[in-house]
């Protein structure tokens, strides 16, 4: 029987067999300008030739899967003969959800699982889970570890004591990376040129420019230099999607500080919005969202936890989603915890190489595991029980 | 000239309407609110304009796909159970008055840390408030700006 992993992000999925390697796709469906009448799945999106004004059918709504009608157009896709060609009576799937789902979308998962496309058997679980089990298999000596999961709807804190998910320590902060792509959507169509149609361009400029500044203040100074003792204003390229396939920051001798480019590519100038944006991550209320940044949101977790345990959370910080790709995510991360917390703990953030994957690497380990059959819900189980047998036997 | 802008600036302020604490929230609470959009353009599909004889000819063959798939699912009765969408989800989990961590209670508290202000035209520190709408500004340059765009925006 083979294994699917599914971790099913409100961006993208990741996704593979068990035996394979991962894919990400995304977990959406778009219409473009150019082809109204057609909607494109998924990873279709490379059908799109000219993705400006790319408009976005998502099946989440604030982190919870909400829209049941895109989501099966996407998983039809993803499991047809396109792509994984699931045969759905001999595979078993590993399926993430968020912290705290909602029962009914609990419900309404079981049943799509198991009645709509019939899996042999499931596992439903938390991304966060996933990487804890890829922690403590890399690392069976620690006992504790604290989960950072930064994605596209929100940042979640998960403390796990081995696989035990501590809930009374779970923290989410409401910033993720679309309300970073918007604001800086925002900012810059305030600024400088309209973009706010162009999520996708804008995004891309986003993970291309934008980083975790070391030394807010003093880049604030810097970014409002005049001339070359500016370091941090860059120019970006944007594409037209014929002569500039992808935009791309010029590079810094072929920069014009004074007057307009004769090359006549339409420029983005961004200087501090590049480390303002991701700044959010860390002050919320910069922008008025009135909960913790990321670092105090830590502290607060640990010490809602026992005591005894400090120690081991403070020194196991776990890094996963696409927000900890911003350049100096973790030393400022690390940085800001030294100062937080009591000075005798010695504290440790923690990258995996690859941030994206790391909870669905988690999930391909956990298929491996001798006790697999045990942790799942087959078919038949539910046939017979109903959703009160995934109630038991999984940890939402 | 610095200093006589900022003179006559002061002297309008005493003639331009105050926004009340609840507008202001209002206003920010909209400006939040609109973080979360999906897209901000219409969808391409809604804004076609009605067929005509000029419309392309593979654009027909493109409709009559997913038309065909829509009538196939036999999903219909889940479209009013797996249709509703995050605030009525919220609402029936009935979380306010549960004891265990869920999902309202998992959310980070305020944060202890002093606030810090921006400019709402060119994002560096700012030190000086807005009389009209509260709102950051960092020069006198860029309160006029701020006064000509966004002052009074967003304020219904
Ligand atoms: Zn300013
Ligand atoms: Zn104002």
């Amino acid at each position: 029987m083979a294994t699917l992993v599914l971790d099913n992000g409100a961006y993208s999925a990741k996704i593979g067999f068990s035996q394979e390697t991962v894919r990400v796709i995304p977990n959406c469906q778009f219409r473009s300008k150019t082809s109204r009448l057609k909607t494109f799945t998924a990873n279709q999106l490379d059908e799109i030739k000219d993705p400006s004004g790319l408009f976005y059918i998502l099946p989440f709504q604030k982190g919870y899967l909400v829209n049941w009608d895109v989501q099966r157009k996407v998983w039809d896709h993803l499991f047809g003969k396109e792509m994984f060609k699931v045969d759905f009576a001999d595979t078993s799937v590993i399926i993430t959800e968020p912290c705290f789902n909602f029962s009914s979308i609990q419900e309404s998962m079981n049943e799509i699982l198991f009645e709509e496309y019939q899996f042999q058997s499931v596992l439903r679980t938390n991304a966060g889970s996933l990487s804890a089990h890829h922690f403590f298999s890399s690392r069976p000596s620690e006992l504790c570890c604290l989960l950072v999961d930064s994605g596209f709807s929100f940042t979640h804190i998960i403390p796990y004591c081995r696989s035990k998910k501590m809930k009374e320590g779970i923290r989410r902060v409401n910033v993720g990376g679309k309300l970073l792509t918007n604001h800086l959507k925002e900012i810059i169509s305030y600024r400088q040129l309209h973009v706010m149609d162009e999520t996708h361009v804008i995004n891309q400029v986003k993970e291309d420019v934008c980083y975790v500044s070391q030394q807010f203040f003093k880049d604030m100074e810097i970014s409002q230099m005049k001339g070359e003792e500016n370091t941090v204003v860059r120019d970006y390229v944007l594409p037209d999607f014929s002569s500039i396939k992808k935009g791309f920051c010029k590079p810094r001798e072929e920069m014009v500080f004074s007057g307009k480019y004769k090359t006549g590519e339409q420029i983005l100038r961004l200087a501090n919005e590049r480390f303002a944006v991701p700044e959010m991550l860390f002050h919320p209320s910069d922008i008025g969202i009135q909960e913790m940044g990321i670092p105090e949101a830590i502290v607060h977790s640990i010490q809602s936890l026992p005591e005894e345990m400090h120690a081991h959370f403070f020194q196991n910080i776990v890094l996963t989603g696409g927000n900890i790709l911003f350049s100096g995510f973790r030393e400022r991360l690390e940085a800001e915890l030294r100062a937080l917390a009591p000075a005798h703990l010695p504290v440790s953030v923690l990258q995996p190489p690859n941030p994206i994957c790391y909870p669905w690497e988690g999930g391909k380990l956990l298929a491996h595991s001798p006790d697999y059959d045990e942790i799942v819900v087959t078919r038949e189980d539910f046939e017979e029980n109903g959703h009160f047998i995934c109630e038991e036997k999984f940890d939402i | 000239m610095v200093l006589e802008k900022k003179t006559s600036a002061r002297v309008e302020a005493g003639q331009r309407r105050v926004l009340d604490e609840a507008t202001r929230q209002r206003r920010l609470s909209r400006q939040l609110e609109a973080l979360e959009k999906d897209n901000f353009q219409d969808d391409p599909l809604s804004s076609l304009p009605p067929p005509g004889p000029t419309a392309r000819l593979p654009a027909f063959s493109e409709t009559e796909e997913p038309e065909k798939k829509r009538r196939k699912t036999r999903g219909d009765h889940f479209k009013q159970r797996f249709r509703k969408n995050f605030t009525t989800l919220l609402e029936e989990e009935n979380l306010s008055d549960r004891a265990e961590p869920n999902y309202l209670s998992a959310e980070a508290p305020p944060s202890s840390l002093p606030p810090r202000h921006f400019c709402c035209v060119c994002g560096f520190p700012s030190h000086y408030t807005c009389t009209t709408c509260g709102g950051r500004y960092c020069s006198s340059k860029c309160l006029c700006t701020h006064r000509e765009t966004r002052c009074l925006k967003w304020t219904l």
